[in-house]
């Protein structure tokens, strides 16, 4: 551990420190003005200790602690500073710069930055050069090179040393110390590089103490997808991840598999399976390991696991119409998931190179056929035929073996277990293990009653790749050249055997087509194409569009190295696409070998820290302590604690409203779970009606409301069909409105007025048909719209809600007849106004009709100050809590007080149903008029 | 410098606003109280009915009431019930100091000492009694009218720092009221409440203050100025004058409690964190067990 400033000299300002002591000293804390009346007897008093006339010590001591911190941190301490003996002037800096260092580049930043960062305070010249992109080194101010170096990346081909080596020639006899970042990666000539530079001065070398992995690329071998993985030599058991990745149905891409797999020992290439549905495998676009950002640990797939083209052929449409005896219908229906079905006559169909072709019962084909058709064999292709009664009767492949054909036939075939024969129908032996079908299941229900026979030859053995029970060769393959043909001694419909209407039967044909794909890229037919890039591997392993490269012939496509020119991706021809990946076939990943006496280094050394940051938030910390100590010296801290503690509860009040939104989000209609959710007021709220009131934060008013409520409540039960549960009481900033009909709205002075949420919720609330009776409680002392204490705050409450305009209650509102005939509204107090929503202008009274025919909606408000809940109000016992007026009136008063209660209810449940012109003669009858 | 038309506007609408919310919280208070009481309970020149009695020896005949005699053989008197007027005189402080508050929720003084003062006047009125100030601005008068003079008065803040019992109008024999934080040297209302005595007038002494004013919860280095600026006073350590201060303020108590034991008048002192009922029913009783004796 060592330390070194930057800028020692600033140190010499630790040096006033003493002098601001001094001056710090002699100014105490400020004081507060605060207004008092007592002053005139504070008068005359004297302190009794004279404290803080001064600054205390510890003040101080708190702010030379700060100051002192500030002039250390400007100072610029180093921690661990990198100080090297420097011989020569001259720095160059090699970097590998292939895929291998990909993973490790950031470090490799970080160690040039620290490294150009040294030779900037050296005033060294430095040059840096990348082994990928070979060329003379120029030597520069360290400055130039750091504004460079996030430029510098990593390429996804790999270093050459030699020609590097060259490079170097036109350095001339310049002697020069050199700095090699490598990757850790063998490469040709790195031996005689070293020497060279060690020939013109000292090299050190840093190499990155990493695991490096790789991916070959993909085959598609038997159904399976095989590639290999490769390490470097190691005999630590390593596991890697590979997952193939691909487009879902609808192009988004997707992970598509993933398989764990172990280097065990000192193994360092292993297999990896990825045994993949045909839906699936045509998907995969590339596979990569997990946590390997390089180039090298992603393969590119290309079309190899594309899907093939299939050409049915069959002998004209002689029986149309019959679908399910055409020879070809279940082959149709087994490939049509999985390839491409071509149809049509041989000649047309062999240009589009097929990669299998289909005859079913076809036993003469045209010579020109033939030979195209053997050609296109011999060149891969995959000739499928079935046998039927054409192929039984013709003398196809009969004395000599057919070059089309598999094995000899034997005239006739044979038919087994129908009503003219002996025995039963056959079934299927277990597949052998060289065959292609070996694995499979073989149904039980199976059977085989006619086909053709093998004439015994001596490769018959080899050629039979699937058996009857009783050892009668039922497929046949044979090699032509780069391709095969398989023949199946039945018909391909259920005609002869029942093996097309079994699963086996699609099974079988999806491996022998799979033989076909995935074969590598027939340089022949490539030659002299040129490939364009369509997308590019970037060294760290994503892919990325090409961009202004140019084109490239195939035969240097897939011979030569990797460069520049020739980068790593896909490469599209035509409708071809083909990948290029960083790592071939068969690949070795090698260490790297240095001879002994190399100056070699790992990456992670000791790091150079600097510290002046630290040192400043440190002083900025004492700062904030030193604000502090003053507010409690000069005793305002706890009114600034306060404020503080304010601000974080007013802070993290908001959460809990947000999470309240979100619980509101929530119905019971729409979420069927939902009593969870739900509270469980609002749940009772909703299975029985309720009536609620508006809890004001007054214990006393809120007790009056609930008392008078519960009272309305029985006596609504007690005479009419409304039966109410307990009455309850809502806080407007939580709870939901929607399940009341009638909402209680007792006004106190000191209400405090809800919040712009809360007013949504009264709005929504009154629009979908809820009625609000504001009472002020006040109606003994202000008649309504004077300036009562309760009525301003009414005004301040209302200004919110969306309140339609407002009148008197009129004569003949409905409210004065929804259940009892009422005139008087009184609660404790019997003032008459009684606001209610304001009648259409134009509705007059019709002739002989003691009221308006007024169709409107409910009154979203009702606005009294009779004090209703008072005179509802009962207690536990059933008792009236307050006494209205006096002696007999008291009961009178009481049970109008009740009445309008119950019309109230009435009215917010019923609407204006009284108001409907058939009761006018009944209620005439019973107003006596 | 001149006021426009528009902010004479203004600050009389400002000023308006707290009219109808002092007379309410004022006729709010006083309901509160005249439950429950009753008349003077003995004949006397009033419109009551009181009793009838006998008529006697030497009465003139045209005391009888005929309509009540008529009805037997003897003959009566019909008697009202008395209904004597008392004045009142109040003093209420608006002196800058009284429009102090400890803490924001809180009403100030001024506003405490003003809603009393006004409740009181109602109650009084009410009873028929003449209510005026003591200061001379306005002279004593009956009637319902003369509770929205009062409150007229009572908007008008003064200016000074502190302000001692004004008595240029004392009349003889009146109930005297004064409401203030008693802040000020005390002389001037000794001298006051002498010179009400000599003329025959009793009342009552009503200190408004708020708690802080009793508690002196300060520290660290203050500087305390009076609401009017006047006055300031410097403390490096403010908790140390508590001890001090509180001695002051409770003699300042004690001293008034003295006066008022010698000269007969009543003393009590208010928080503005009570309720002004108490203080009310106080006053309302001191006044009324005067009004009684007398």
């Amino acid at each position: 551990m060592s330390l070194t400033f930057l800028t020692p000299w600033l140190l010499s300002a630790l040096l006033g420190l003493p002098v601001l002591w001094l001056l710090l000293r002699a100014v105490p804390p400020a004081p507060i003005r605060r207004f008092f009346p007592g002053v005139i007897l504070l008068l005359g008093l004297r302190d009794k200790t004279q404290i803080s006339d001064r600054t205390p010590w510890w003040l101080l001591l708190i702010r030379m602690l700060a100051l002192g911190l500030i002039i250390l941190g400007l100072a610029g301490p180093l921690l661990n500073p990198q100080s090297t003996t420097i011989k020569r002037s001259d720095l160059l800096i090699l970097l590998d710069g292939g895929w291998a260092a990909a993973r490790d580049w950031q470090a490799h930043q970080l160690l040039l930055d620290r490294v150009l960062n040294q030779a900037a305070r050296d005033g060294r010249p430095v040059a840096i050069a990348r082994l990928t992109t070979p060329s003379t080194p120029v030597f520069q101010s360290a400055q130039s090179w750091q504004e460079r170096l996030p430029g510098l990346a990593p390429t996804p081909w790999v270093p050459d040393a030699s020609k590097m080596q060259t490079a170097l020639q036109g350095l001339n006899d310049q002697p020069f110390d050199s700095l090699w970042l490598s990757d850790g990666l063998a490469q040709t000539g790195r031996a005689a590089l070293l020497s060279a530079l060690q020939n013109r001065g000292d090299v050190e070398v840093i190499e990155t103490e990493q695991t490096l992995f790789a991916l070959e690329p993909a085959k598609l071998s038997d159904g399976m997808i095989t590639l290999h993985a490769i390490r470097l030599p190691n005999t630590v058991d390593q596991s890697v991840t590979i997952r193939a990745h691909g487009t879902d149905p609808n192009g988004r891409s997707q992970i598509i598999s993933t398989i764990t797999t172990a280097f065990t020992e000192s193994a360092t290439r292993i297999p990896v399976q990825f045994s993949l549905p045909a839906e699936l495998r045509e998907r995969v676009s590339r596979f990569d390991i997990v946590g390997q950002t390089s180039a090298a640990g992603v393969s590119l797939t290309g079309n190899s696991l594309l899907r093939r083209e299939v050409a049915l052929i069959s002998e004209g449409a002689d029986r149309e119409g019959l679908e399910l005896l055409s020879p070809l219908h279940f082959i149709a229906k087994a490939y049509a998931p999985s390839a491409e079905l071509l149809s049509g006559d041989l000649t047309t169909l062999l240009p589009a190179n097929p990669d299998l072709v289909v005859l079913a019962d076809i036993a003469k084909l045209s010579t020109t056929e033939e030979t195209a058709l053997g050609q296109w064999v011999a060149e891969g292709g995959l000739l499928l035929r079935f046998a039927g009664p054409r192929l039984a009767t013709s003398d196809l492949s009969r004395t000599t073996e057919h070059p089309l054909m598999p094995v000899r036939l034997r005239a006739g075939g044979r038919t087994v277990g129908g009503a003219m024969s002996w025995g039963a129908p056959k079934s299927l032996a277990a597949f052998a293990p060289n065959s292609p079908f070996f694995g499979l299941e073989i149904p039980n229900d199976v059977r085989v009653s006619a086909q053709v026979l093998a004439q015994p030859d001596p490769s018959l053995s080899q050629r039979v790749i699937a058996m009857l029970a009783d050892g009668t060769p039922l497929v046949t393959r044979k090699q032509s050249g780069k391709g095969q043909i398989v023949l199946f001694h039945v018909t391909a419909n259920a005609e002869w055997s029942s093996l097309p209407l079994s699963g086996l039967f699609v099974q079988m044909l999806e491996r022998l087509s799979q033989s076909v794909a995935g074969s590598e890229p027939d340089m022949k037919s490539l030659q002299g194409t040129i490939w364009q890039p369509s997308q590019i591997l970037s060294a760290q392993g994503q892919l990325e569009p090409a961009t202004r490269l140019a084109g490239i012939a195939a035969e240097k496509l897939f011979d030569a190295p990797l460069s520049a020119e020739i980068r790593p991706g896909l490469y599209t021809h035509a409708k071809e696409q083909v990948a290029r990946n960083v790592i071939g076939p068969d690949s070795r990943l090698l260490p790297a070998i240095w001879p002994n006496g190399t100056n070699l280094r790992g990456l992670s050394d000791r790091l150079e820290t600097p510290l002046g940051g630290w040192c400043l938030i440190l002083a900025l910390l004492i700062l904030l302590v030193d604000v502090l100590a003053t507010l409690s010296l000069s005793g305002r801290l706890v009114s600034t604690v306060a404020v503080l503690c304010l601000l974080a509860t007013l802070s993290s009040t908001g959460p809990a409203c947000a999470q309240d939104d979100g619980a509101e989000a929530r119905t019971p209609a729409t979420n069927g779970n939902a009593g969870a959710a739900v509270s469980e007021k609002a749940w009772q709220a909703s299975s029985e009606l309720t009536l609620a009131y508006v809890v004001t934060g007054n214990s006393k008013v809120d007790a009056i409301s609930k008392a008078g409520l519960d009272g309305l409540s029985q006596t609504l039960f007690a005479r009419t069909s409304v039966e109410p549960a307990a009455p309850v009481g809502l806080d407007l900033e939580r709870d939901m409105l929607m399940f009341y009909p009638l909402l209680y709205w007792p006004i106190t002075a000191d209400q405090p007025t809800p919040s712009s949420k809360a007013y949504r919720k009264l709005n929504a609330f009154l629009k979908s048909g809820g009625m609000i009776v504001f009472d002020t409680r006040d109606g003994d002392i202000a008649g309504f719209g004077t300036s009562s204490p309760n009525s301003l705050r009414l005004q301040k409450i209302t200004y919110g809600i969306d309140i339609p305009a407002l009148e008197p209650m009129p004569q003949d509102h409905v409210l004065t007849r929804a259940f009892y005939l009422l005139q008087d509204f009184p609660g404790r107090y019997t003032q008459r106004d009684i606001w209610v929503e304001a009648a259409p202008q134009a509705v007059e009274k019709a002739a002989g009709m003691p009221f308006r025919n007024l169709n409107d909606g409910v009154s979203p408000v009702i606005i009294g100050g009779n004090d209703w809940a008072a005179a509802w109000a009962v207690d536990a016992q059933g008792k009236q809590m307050f006494p209205i007026g006096r002696n007999a009136s008291d009961r009178r008063q009481r049970e109008l007080a009740y009445r309008f209660g119950i019309n109230l209810v009435m009215h917010v449940l019923t609407g204006n149903y009284k108001s409907d012109q058939v009761h006018v003669p009944a209620l005439l009858d019973r107003l006596g008029q | 410098m001149s006021i426009s038309a528009h902010d004479i506007r203004n600050i009389a609408e400002c000023d308006a606003a707290h009219l109808p919310g002092l007379l309410l919280r004022s006729q709010h208070l006083a309901n509160g109280v005249l439950l429950g009481e009753h008349g003077r309970r003995r004949p006397g020149s009033g419109d009551d009915f009181w009793q009838y009695r006998p008529l006697y020896d030497g009465e003139s005949h045209r005391m009888i009431d005929w309509r009540q005699s008529a009805r037997g053989d003897d003959h009566f008197v019909r008697q009202h019930e008395l209904k004597n007027a008392q004045t009142a005189q109040l003093w209420v402080d608006q002196s800058a100091s009284m429009r102090f508050t400890g803490h924001a929720g809180r009403t100030t003084k001024s506003g405490r000492a003003r809603v009393i003062a006004l409740a009181l006047s109602i109650l009084l009125l009410r009873k028929g009694e003449r209510v005026g100030l003591s200061d001379g601005t306005l002279a004593p008068r009956r009637g319902a009218q003369q509770v929205q003079n009062l409150s007229d008065r009572f908007e008008v803040d003064d200016i000074q720092d502190y302000a001692a019992p004004a008595i240029g109008a004392l009349k003889p024999n009146a109930r005297v009221v004064f409401i203030s934080d008693f802040m000020a040297p005390i002389e001037p209302v000794t001298t006051a409440v002498g010179r009400a005595t000599d003329r025959n007038a009793t009342g009552v002494l009503l200190q408004v203050l708020d708690p802080i004013e009793l508690q002196f919860p300060f520290s660290g280095r203050t500087i305390f100025e009076s609401l009017g600026g006047k006055l300031r006073h410097e403390s490096l350590k403010a908790s140390d004058l508590k001890a001090d201060y509180v001695e002051r303020i409770e003699t300042r108590c004690s001293a008034l409690r003295d006066l008022c034991q010698r000269t007969g008048w009543q003393y009590h002192r208010h928080m503005t964190d009570r309720a002004a009922q108490s203080a009310l029913l106080w006053l309302y009783h001191a006044l009324g067990d005067g009004t009684q004796r007398s």
